[in-house]
Parts: C-alpha cells; sequence; structure tokens
C-alpha cells in the first residue's frame, strides 16, 4: 500500500492507482473532460491537473500513479488557472455553447469559465450525419478528446471510429468518413454515451435537447 | 442529465441472457432514452443497439392495450371482467369434462422469475397439471440436462468475468458479437489483451477473425470434434490425472472410448483439418485458465445433450471447472430462460430442478399450496402439440412466446393450435400464434413491471418498472394471480417480493434470495440463508454423489438429416445483431430500418452451380416445407452449407425445420435441416445485404 496526502488529508492506496482515482476515492471533485472509467486513461485534455509537491508544474491526475509519500493538491490555483484556460479555448472553438446537461457544460460550470474570452475562429457547422436510425453526429461540436474512438475501440472492439484531421481540423469520422450507418458500427451507442458534448448523440434526444442559452 | 427526464430506474435488460443493467429513462410517460448502468456487473458500463435502443416497441401502436375475445371469426374488445370470467369458465369446464391434464401452459423465459413462479403454480395447484413448459425447451433444455448430469445444477459454472480472466478460450456453436452482443465485446477485449481464442462453428463468425484458429465442422458433428481435442489431451499427455482421481468419476470408460477418435479419424468425420484439431487441444489443455463458451450451435441438435456432456469431459480431463478463468458458459438465449426454468415451469420439476417425483418437496408443496398433485411429469411443448392434435389436449394458456413463429415443425404446431377448444394467450402484441386463441389478453414489457431475471451467469438482478403498462394492459404477474383466485386457489400474493419470499423459502438454493439483497450487484444461485452467493461453482467438490463430477463415455452419432442428392444442402438457422428471436419487440423499433428482413447465406462455390447472385430471390425447400427468402452470398460459410436466421414472419423460417429433436430433452434439431435451394428469379430495389451482413 501508499501512503498519500491529498489537500492534507492521509490516505493508504494500492500501488498503481492513480492521483485522480485516490482523490476521488476521498470525495475530491477534480473536472476531467477525456476521462472515461470504462477506459485506459488518455492524458489529453489536461483538465484534471493537481499539483503535486516538488513537480515542475500542475500534473494530469489521471495518468500520474501515486509514489509513498506524495503531497497533492486538488485545488492548486496554477493547477485550476490551466484548466479554466483549457475549457475556455476549447469552448471559444465551438459554434455554440454546448447543451446544458453535457459534461462539458458542467465542467465549464464547475470551473466558473463563462463565455470565452477569446473570440476567432469557430468550426464550421458542416452537414450532420442524421442518417443512422438512433446516431445523430453534429461534427462541429467535436472536441478531439477522443472519448468515442477509445469507447469504441476499448469498450465495444468495433473500431469504426477514428481521429482524423490536425491542429483545428481535428475531428471524428466514423469509417472513412461516409457516416455511422455506411461505417463498420454495430450500433452500440458506447460513443454517444461517453460524447462529453453531444457532438455524437441519440437521434431521439435531440429534440429533448436543453433549451441553448443566448449568446 | 435529471432535467430532460422526468424519472430515471435503474433495471435489468429484457433482451439476451447477458443481463445487463440498465438506466431507464422515462419523460411524458414513455422511455426517453436507456444508458448502461455503470455498475452492472455484467455489462459494466456497455450496452448494445437491443438494450440501449430498441425500446420504442414498448409504445408501439400495436400495442395491445385491451382484452380481446374471439367473435364470429375475429376478434373484438372486452373488458376485463368479461375476458377473465371466459378464461376462467372454459379453463373449468375443461377440467371438469376432460381432466386437468388436458391443459397445458406455457410460461416466458421473457417474463421475470415471479411471473413463471406463478404461472406454473398455476398450472400446478389451480388446475392440477405438470403440463408446464417453457422455450428453454427449444433452445437450451440439453445443456441443462447435460450439466446436471456432469457436474450436479443447471447452470454456468462461472461468470462472464471468467472471460477477463482467462489464458484461453473455446467458444463452439456461439456468435456472441451478434446473439449476445455485449459479452461478445468482452471476449473481443479479452483476445486484444492476449487471451487465445478458439471458435468452432460451420459459419466463419466474427469472432473468428479475432481467434488464432477457427475450426469449421459440418453441422451435427460437434460431437465428433470434441471428442477429437479429447483424443489429442490424452494422447498428448495433456490429462490433469490428479484432478480426475480426487474428482470425478468414469474416465477410464472415457479413455477405452477416446481411441478411434483420432485427428485423422476426426477429420473425416468433421472436415476440420487434424492439424487444426491437434493445435486447437493444445491451445485449451496448456493454458494456465480457460473457459468453452457454447450456445444453440452445440444444443439444438439430435444429440445436443451429448454434446454438452463431451464438453464437461474435456473441462474435467484438463482440471479445469470450479476456479476464476475456468469457466463454462453456455450463453442462454433469452433474458430468463434461465430463471424460467428455474423457477419450476418445466413438467418435470418444481424450483431449482426437483423432480415432480421426489416425494418429500412434492409433499412440501402439496402443504404449501393446499393440494394433491401427480409424481408423474407432464407434457414437454413438443409432447403438448401431438397431444392436441391427437385431441386429448384441449386447451393452452400461452404467456409470452408465439410457438407458431419459433417452434419447429410450424404446420404440425398450426394443426395443434387449431385442434383446441380453448386458447388462451397472453401477450404485449398480437402475433403468429394469437391468431388461434380464443381470448388475448394484453400483458406487460419488462419496462414495465417489477421483479426479477437471472441471466446467463445464474445473477438474479432486479427488473423495476419504467413506465405503466399502456391502455388497459395489466402485469402479468397480476393477471395470472387473478386468473389463479378466480380459479379457486388464492395464491396470497400482493407483489412479486411475495412471491420470491415463497419461492426463497421453499427452495434451498434460493434460501437468501431477497429483493432487498438483489440489490444493485445481484445474487448468483445458489444463494445460501445468510445472503452469500455463488460466482464459482464447484471450487471444493461438485453437487454429484461422492461430491465427484461424472464424465461420460458417448461416441459420435451422425445427425438426423443429411445432405441427399434431393436436398443437397445443410441449412443452419441463427440470430441477427439487430433483431431479437421472433422479431416481436425488435421490428417494432429503428433497428428495423438497419436490418428489414432475413436473407440466406451461400457460399460463392453453391451460388455459381445455382447460378445465383446476391440479392436473387430463392426457394429454399426442405422435407417439410418451403420458404422463400434473398440469399447473400459469402465466404463467412462453407460450401455445402446455408444459414439464415429466423426473425420475420414474411419469412417463416420454421417451415422448414422437421420434427427431429435431442434424444433426451426434445429440443428440436434448429441446426441441421437438408434442403434444396431454387433460384426464382431477380427482385428489383433489393436492401442493400451485404452492408448489412458484414
Amino acid at each position: 500500500m501508499i501512503r498519500i496526502k491529498i489537500d492534507g488529508e492521509e490516505t493508504l492506496v494500492e500501488a498503481g492507482t492513480t492521483v485522480l482515482d485516490a482523490a476521488r476515492g476521498l470525495g475530491r471533485e477534480i473536472p476531467t473532460l477525456c476521462f472515461d472509467d470504462r477506459q485506459d486513461a488518455f492524458g489529453a485534455c489536461r483538465v484534471c491537473l493537481v499539483g503535486i509537491e516538488g513537480a515542475p508544474g500542475p500534473m494530469a491526475s489521471c495518468t500520474t500513479p501515486v509514489r509513498d509519500g506524495m503531497k497533492v493538491d486538488t485545488l492548486d490555483p496554477a493547477s485550476r488557472r490551466v484548466a479554466t484556460a483549457v475549457v475556455e479555448l476549447v469552448l471559444s472553438e465551438l459554434p455554440r455553447p454546448p447543451a446544458e446537461h453535457t459534461e462539458l457544460a458542467q465542467i465549464s460550470r464547475m470551473l466558473d469559465v463563462g463565455t470565452p474570452r477569446w473570440p476567432g475562429e469557430q468550426h464550421d457547422v458542416k452537414k450532420h450525419d442524421e442518417s443512422h436510425p438512433y446516431l445523430a453526429f453534429h461534427h462541429e461540436l467535436c472536441i478531439s478528446c477522443g472519448r468515442c474512438v477509445r469507447a469504441c475501440d476499448e469498450v465495444q472492439g468495433t473500431f469504426a471510429l477514428t481521429a482524423t484531421g490536425r491542429g483545428f481540423g481535428a475531428n471524428v469520422a466514423a469509417g472513412l468518413d461516409e457516416g455511422f450507418r455506411a461505417s463498420a458500427c454495430v450500433s452500440c451507442g458506447a460513443c454517444a454515451d461517453t460524447c462529453p458534448t453531444d457532438a455524437i448523440t441519440e437521434m431521439s434526444l435531440l429534440q429533448l435537447a436543453d433549451p441553448e442559452p443566448v449568446r | 442529465m435529471s432535467d430532460r427526464f422526468d424519472s430515471t430506474v435503474t433495471t435489468t435488460c429484457g433482451y439476451c441472457g447477458v443481463g445487463c443493467r440498465l438506466e431507464a429513462h422515462a419523460r411524458d410517460g414513455r422511455i426517453a432514452s436507456i444508458s448502461p448502468a455503470l455498475d452492472g456487473p455484467a455489462n459494466n458500463g456497455h450496452t448494445c443497439l437491443k438494450g440501449r435502443f430498441a425500446h420504442q416497441f414498448s409504445r408501439h401502436r400495436n400495442r395491445l392495450t385491451a382484452p380481446l375475445i374471439r367473435e364470429h371469426g375475429g376478434f373484438r374488445i372486452a373488458t376485463w371482467e368479461e375476458a377473465l370470467h371466459r378464461v376462467v369458465s372454459e379453463l373449468s369446464r375443461i377440467r371438469d369434462d376432460h381432466g386437468p391434464d388436458a391443459i397445458a401452459g406455457l410460461a416466458s423465459s421473457r417474463a421475470t422469475n415471479e411471473d413463471c413462479y406463478v404461472m406454473q403454480r398455476l398450472m400446478r395447484a389451480a388446475i392440477g397439471t405438470h403440463n408446464i413448459d417453457n422455450c428453454s425447451r427449444v433452445c437450451h433444455s440439453p445443456t441443462s440436462f447435460a450439466l446436471r448430469k456432469s457436474f450436479g445444477l443447471s447452470g454456468a459454472t462461472g461468470s462472464f468475468e471468467d472471460i477477463d480472466a482467462a489464458d484461453a478460450a473455446i467458444i463452439i456453436g456461439a456468435n456472441p458479437t451478434e446473439g449476445h452482443p455485449v459479452a461478445g465485446a468482452r471476449i473481443k477485449q479479452a483476445t486484444l489483451r492476449g487471451m487465445q481464442l478458439v471458435t468452432i462453428d460451420p459459419r466463419r463468425i466474427e469472432l473468428a477473425d479475432y481467434a488464432v484458429l477457427h475450426l469449421s465442422p459440418r453441422p451435427g458433428t460437434n460431437a465428433a470434434v470434441m471428442l477429437g481435442l479429447a483424443h489429442v489431451v490424452a494422447r498428448d499427455g495433456l490429462v490433469d490425472h490428479d484432478f480426475l482421481s480426487a474428482r470425478t468419476e468414469g474416465y477410464a470408460e472415457v479413455e477405452d472410448l477416446l481411441g478411434d477418435y483420432t485427428p485423422e479419424e476426426v477429420s473425416r468425420i468433421t472436415g476440420v483439418p487434424a492439424h487444426d484439431l491437434e493445435r486447437a487441444a493444445h491451445i485449451y489443455a496448456e493454458a494456465g485458465d480457460a473457459s468453452i463458451i457454447w450456445g444453440l450451435g452445440v444444443t439444438e441438435h439430435l444429440y445436443g445433450s451429448e454434446v454438452v456432456r463431451l464438453i464437461c469431459n474435456l473441462a474435467l480431463m484438463t482440471g479445469k471447472v470450479g476456479r476464476r478463468g475456468s469457466a463454462l458458459l453456455p450463453f442462454r438465449g433469452q433474458n430468463n430462460v434461465q430463471g424460467s426454468s428455474d423457477m419450476g415451469a418445466l413438467p418435470d420439476t418444481f424450483t431449482a430442478y426437483r423432480s415432480v417425483g421426489d416425494e418429500e418437496v412434492a409433499r412440501a408443496f402439496e402443504e404449501r399450496w393446499g393440494v394433491t398433485m401427480k409424481r408423474e411429469r407432464g407434457l414437454k411443448i413438443p409432447e403438448m402439440f401431438d397431444a392436441a392434435v391427437a385431441g386429448d389436449l384441449k386447451a393452452m394458456y400461452i404467456f409470452g412466446e408465439d410457438v407458431a413463429q419459433t417452434d419447429p415443425n410450424t404446420k404440425h404446431v398450426e394443426a395443434a393450435l387449431e385442434s383446441l377448444d380453448f386458447l388462451v394467450c397472453q401477450d404485449i402484441f398480437e402475433n403468429e400464434t394469437t391468431k388461434y386463441a380464443d381470448v388475448i389478453l394484453p400483458a406487460s414489457s419488462f419496462l414495465e413491471k417489477t421483479g426479477t431475471f437471472t441471466n446467463a451467469e445464474r445473477r438474479i438482478q432486479l427488473v423495476e418498472p419504467a413506465i405503466e403498462p399502456p391502455g388497459a394492459a395489466r402485469t402479468d404477474f397480476d393477471i395470472i394471480t387473478t386468473i389463479s383466485r378466480e380459479l379457486g386457489h388464492d395464491m396470497g400474493f400482493e407483489t412479486p417480493a411475495d412471491a420470491m419470499r415463497e419461492i426463497a423459502e421453499m427452495t434451498p438454493d434460493f434460501a437468501g434470495v431477497t429483493f432487498q439483497r438483489v440489490g444493485r450487484r445481484g445474487l448468483q444461485w445458489p444463494v445460501a440463508p445468510d445472503g452469500t452467493d455463488s460466482p464459482i461453482l464447484y471450487e471444493d467438490e461438485f453437487i454429484l454423489p461422492g461430491g465427484r463430477a461424472q464424465l461420460a463415455a458417448l461416441p459420435y452419432k451422425p445427425p438426423g438429416s443429411a445432405a441427399s442428392d434431393e436436398y443437397p444442402l445443410i441449412l443452419v438457422t441463427g440470430r441477427r445483431l439487430q433483431h431479437y428471436n421472433a422479431g416481436t419487440m425488435t421490428r417494432r423499433t429503428g433497428n428495423l430500418d438497419l436490418v428489414s428482413s432475413d436473407w440466406l447465406e451461400m457460399h460463392p462455390a453453391d451460388a455459381a452451380k445455382l447460378g445465383i447472385v446476391s440479392g436473387d430471390r430463392a426457394e429454399v425447400r426442405s422435407v417439410v416445407g418451403a420458404i422463400e427468402i434473398e440469399v447473400l452470398v459469402t465466404e463467412r460459410i462453407e460450401p455445402g452449407h446455408v444459414f439464415t436466421a429466423f426473425h420475420f414472419p414474411e419469412i417463416r423460417t420454421n417451415l422448414l425445420i422437421g420434427a427431429s429433436a435431442d434424444v433426451n430433452t426434445s429440443c428440436p434439431e434448429y441446426k441441421v435441416v437438408a434442403v434444396a435451394v431454387t433460384p426464382i428469379g431477380r427482385a428489383a430495389g433489393v436492401p442493400q445485404l451485404e452492408t448489412a451482413a458484414t
């Protein structure tokens, strides 16, 4: 067992536990965006940052394993400042704010992000893929967190989704960007279940979406 | 989430036997969405397109919302009072005139344990007959029979979790990525982590692409395959003699028999290369832990129950049973086919497979219910139809099963239903069977009721209502207990929990089961009085005399149907991912938009001989019947074999299936039917079958 201190509280956890799991085990709330318990930790979004004594800067808690004697500050101001800026930058690329119930909206509320301060290029509203009876794909809401791709690979094992493009053009495609219906998709819905922005969602929920706040 | 939905309940999926735990979100009295429960032990936060999406059937316009009574050749809407009066008076009249054994009932493997328990109690105590059965008769009854003979209990020896812990696995006669998608996904993940998988199936199933080895035996030769694997295990010194001598009986006879089944001889019978048999045996036997998974491709044969015993032999010879990672996992077809049988909805057993001839058990039930019962078993499903045609069976009460679409020898089934004086069907939709009904009672889907389902790993899990039954429809539990009371046998149950209390009191294997203990994680029977459950069976001893497992020396025997000049192809039937059995539910959802018909798979060599290309229509003819269907030419199937599903009443695949059935359990031989295929010309506007089939 490994002994660590989180926000001054001492705890014993199994070797190999991540800082995120250890902190959540103590009831600490650490915001995450690319993390899903059903998938291997990815460490891409830099939202789950925490302060660790002796570390050169904020650390991603989801991919940092605990170390004996480690001291973690989940509310470390530098970490929170970076995480908040990351979420703000993510939001600044979207043509409309995410629906209230989505994880991205919840995290931005938790971090008190508000309206992004940096106007700039936003994702084009391309043609929506609504060819499938159950799954809708609104690419402009994709933040390239990779959760849908990993759900398809690591949970379902179908490998129907692919990360595409680079930089601002990064997105996700079903098959060779031919839409869900024509791809190898087996319609399990794991992608819609994990998507933190409703870029992929259930067709039947489109009409139930929360009212969109005016921007 | 909560702002979009009025309510969310955690329940258990009503589709396949995996038993996914689901969060059912309702809005305005309808299901708005379903998501997987993150703590579901069988699904770990995943589910498939049936569990997640195929729920619109629950409010489909064709739902039965009022009782119907046959009148002047059609049906008219009736009040519950009138319909129940009709049922009770007709059943009473027939019982008085012809005796209780002129009546038979079918319990539904899609309904809850409590529904099935009260249904068998209704037949046994209110009517007075053991003529009660359920659809496990036509799927895994051979598994139940064989596991009881070999090990003692009628259920998987372990859990789905064993797949995660196994170093190797054999899948025989099952297509999990379509039939049990969440378990299929789990197997895929295990292979990606390095589990050595061997698939054995006449078709090249999707998991064959993830396997280190795929064997394609001729349909009906599974016994030879298993004997061949056992031969290699014995020949190459891979037998766990310590396990055999400490915990089993009967190996000497098996060893004598195995000599005949050299890889070369087995190759001659099965068409599987001798080298592949040797490799498969080594992969399984040399793995630290290995599990065997099977489905209806093993059981629905003339000697299906014997093949299951040979599977058990192989596990015993290598000592691979009774520990984490080394399990025998029969993949049960329907959500509660395990439970409906556990509950005694069988003609020969009370709860937990205790014989109706067991004096002590029978007396306990007689005392509890205040009745006397025969000690001889009642009729199995196929025998019910025979008795109806012969005029001995006068009435049937069929609850949640469409025998006219799903049972073999369909014309005989229809003749039987027509011969009955009185047929009552209790269902959520009209179907092929209700066409013959005198009274149709509108019942409830799994989304509208309370109770428990038992999945393929013996796990009892809670079912809770997310929405109300539509219109005047009632819960099955309510309908059955009401009819029983009006027949003069008041069960005294207010709620399904009351029924579970009686089940627990009357059944040692369920002694500690309460709804409260079942909770969110479920309980795997046997459950001790203190609530301790049993994820792994037989860790220390088997539940047979002396605690010893029984090996069975059973030789290979050919299937009941063989290709001939007149019927040169062998038809195998199975399921598609998008649909579920008779399709009653999935055909009334968006799944129909994904796959809208059955199709026949045929190897390019056979197609070339017949001049058929993908999209052509063909007539498929067997000794007992004929159907018309579109053809898909694919190399997933071996030359000489054809494959189709049975989801669409327009096609009615089971018209082709004859009366041949497992020698021990009467489970029909759905998986081997000699057929002739004749092209009947090109059809325009054929759906894109190539896409749907991949």
